[in-house]
């Protein structure tokens, strides 16, 4: 019994990352329609920004912290400014910035292959690699870290778009983008921003789970396919979605491995079962959108 | 005026030999999967290939390498191969992957020209191709898992468990360790998988606990699998000896898996206290003002045999350097104390099997030899 819940507070954990990878999807598809699956590698630049700053130059955690997502705001920022506007400008069909975001993609993780070298790159824990008890449940500082972390993200989302105005814009511009701007609202500063805070939720998701995986060049694209499958178990009607998706994910990944009489290797496939289930019995998620 | 004359001679002489060096083509990898150990080995390579050329060159030449990038692309590397022998190299030295290497032999087969790997360990390498102008000085993947099975064999093992990563070589390598430990008769009590891209090791290190073996064996290649296995083995407080495969050899395990590998053996072809790594190691820091790695031994090693081999040939001939290699005789760096490479009974794999030794980490360093070859007489 205490395996169990040792495991769920890891795969708490895991599913909590996978949650804000599929947050990061989510903030830039509910007002502009784009997928974006770069968001793998902005949590890889995330990574690497804790590698340089907190391993190499060891600045204190919360400053290092602040600076990385800082950073992150700036490369989303920019990746609209200087890719996606122009599409858009343009009236390109959505599909021009979808795939100008894949060439992003090689374009990110080629300039961190040639700026370090191929090894795997060590982040530090925010409180350093310890246990914490409470009764059967036990886990890591990190883990606990984590899902701290992310619960205050999505709660900080949630509050954002239902209680803000500014977030009720958003949710305009995603219910109908002419209406939206029809009645004022600014679309550009609304991509601007979501790309942005996608690439701060993506690049916070890479500097929490860089202490385990640590920094590595390859570590976006799997942090994608995860991300995006929590995202379609959740659903992108609410903002919890990919919370739950993800840790749903996570669950039964771990759960498999550890519980399923199966031989070793087999139980990876598992959560794929998973994903193609949820794809044909309930194609828009878990949660269903308000009507 | 005799004098001025052979003053003269011997002047025109130099010239032409200074002009005239011996070109050694190596294809090496430069951003691809193998970059890791391509880059050490080579420059290992570099380091030994000018402390020949100080010491007066091979039969009074200097040696020239002309390195190329084939980013462990198999079809880039045959080409490249051919690029290298058209441009007058009379050796081609392969430290890119093995399946590079295995379609470079294509080549040299073909255009008769000799081709040594010193740090592929493909066991396939030779047995694949009959080609008599190939020698491979790597610790065969055979030996390595041996070597540390004989060292688990000293301790006495009954009941083991087995991890690895689902990448090919982790998958080849795992395979190989199943049927060494079925061989010895040790039971295997679990069988676990970590995939690439996993954020945890956590499940499947629970289960290894639960079946409580007497010591675990990380097949495993990948480092950012292997440290999320040593991160699950450290937070779960797990206590059973941990002997790893060569992928642990690796320096980068110092720095990326910090205060998680003290304690882990590991098999190893390097031994610190040998005197020849000792003096290596001191030649290459007065050098280059970097501690060497073992991997750069590989290359430093590759880069003298084959110098000796011209040197014993006499000559450039493609078919006199082939005889000399079959025959030679060479001690380096890399090995156990004493041990010589030699290519016997017509062989062409040059690393003594017993020359392979079992290393612990101590602390963060990769620390002393344990235990040394294969066990048997």
């Amino acid at each position: 019994m205490q395996d169990f819940f040792e495991l769920v507070v890891g795969a708490a954990a895991s599913g909590a990352i996978y949650g804000l990878i599929g947050l990061a999807y989510l903030l830039i598809i509910r007002p502009t329609g784009i997928i974006n699956f770069a968001v793998g590698e902005w949590a890889m630049l995330g990574a690497f920004g804790g590698f340089v700053l907190l391993t190499n130059y060891e600045w204190p955690y919360p400053l290092g912290m602040a600076a990385v997502l800082g950073f992150m705001f700036l490369v989303g920022w920019a990746t609209e400014r200087l890719v996606v506007r122009r599409l858009v400008e343009r009236g390109a069909p959505l599909l021009a910035p979808i795939l100008a975001l894949l060439g992003m993609l090689v374009v990110f993780r080629e300039s961190i292959s040639v700026s370090f070298p191929p090894d795997p790159h060590p982040v530090p824990y925010a409180f350093g690699m310890g246990r914490l008890e409470f009764g059967p449940v036990g886990g890591t500082y990190q883990s606990f870290f984590i899902i701290a972390v992310a619960a205050a993200v999505f709660v900080g989302a949630w509050l954002f778009f239902e209680r803000t105005v500014a977030g009720k814009a958003f949710e305009a511009v995603a219910l109908n983008r002419r209406a939206a701007a029809l009645m004022g609202i600014d679309l550009t500063r609304v991509m601007t921003l979501s790309f942005g805070a996608g690439a701060v939720v993506a690049g916070l998701g890479g500097l929490l789970i860089a202490p385990n995986i640590s920094a590595h060049y390859l570590m976006g694209v799997p942090l994608a396919i995860q991300g995006f499958t929590a995202l379609v178990i959740g659903g992108v009607g609410r903002i919890a979605g990919p919370l739950v998706g993800g840790l749903l994910l996570a669950l039964a990944e771990q759960l498999t491995v550890r519980y399923a009489p199966l031989p070793a290797g087999y139980s990876q496939g598992v959560p794929l079962i998973f994903l193609m289930i949820f794809l044909l019995v309930r194609p828009t998620g878990l949660l269903k959108a308000k009507a | 005026m005799r004098f001025i004359a052979l003053l003269a001679a011997a002047l025109v002489a130099g010239a032409v030999q200074a002009q005239e060096t011996i070109k050694i083509g190596v294809i090496t990898d430069r951003v691809g999967v193998s970059k890791p150990y391509s880059e050490p080995a080579t420059e290992g390579m570099v380091f030994g290939a000018n402390e020949i050329n100080k010491k007066g060159g091979v039969l009074g030449r200097k040696i020239e390498l002309l390195i190329e990038d084939d980013q462990s692309k198999p079809d880039v590397s045959a080409a490249l191969a051919r690029k290298l022998i058209d441009q007058g190299a009379v050796f081609i030295m392969s430290v890119s992957l093995s399946p590079a290497t295995q379609q470079q032999q294509t080549v040299t087969m073909e255009a008769k020209t000799p081709q040594m790997t010193p740090m592929n360990s493909a066991d396939y390498l030779t047995t694949q191709v009959d080609n008599p102008y190939f020698w491979q000085t790597g610790p065969l993947g055979s030996t390595q898992i041996a070597t540390l099975l004989a060292h688990a064999k000293s301790k006495n093992l009954k009941r083991v468990a087995l991890i690895t990563d689902n990448s090919e070589l982790g998958q080849a390598i795992n395979k190989a360790f199943k049927a060494g430990l079925d061989k010895s008769g040790i039971q295997i009590v679990d069988e676990e998988v970590v995939p690439l891209g996993a954020t945890s090791a956590t499940p499947q290190m629970q289960k290894i606990r639960g079946a409580n073996p007497e010591a675990m064996f990380v097949a495993g290649v990948v480092t950012t699998t292997n440290v999320l296995i040593f991160k699950a083995y450290r937070e779960l407080g797990l206590k059973f000896p941990i002997h790893a495969s060569y992928n642990l050899s690796v320096p980068i395990y110092m720095t990326a898996a910090k205060g998680l590998v003290n304690g882990i053996t590991f098999v190893d072809a390097y031994d610190p206290d040998k005197p020849e790594v000792k003096a290596f190691v001191a030649a290459y820091k007065k050098e280059t003002g970097k501690d060497p790695a073992n991997l750069h031994g590989y290359g430093y090693d590759g880069i003298h045999l084959v110098a000796e081999a011209i040197k014993k040939a006499g000559s450039t001939d493609k078919e006199k350097l082939r005889v000399a290699m079959q025959s030679i005789t060479y001690s380096g760096v890399m090995g156990a104390k004493g041990m010589k490479y030699q290519f016997r009974d017509g062989k062409r794999t040059g690393f003594d099997p017993n020359g392979m030794v079992v290393r612990v980490y101590e602390g963060d360093r990769q620390g002393r030899v344990i235990h040394s070859g294969l066990g048997q007489p």
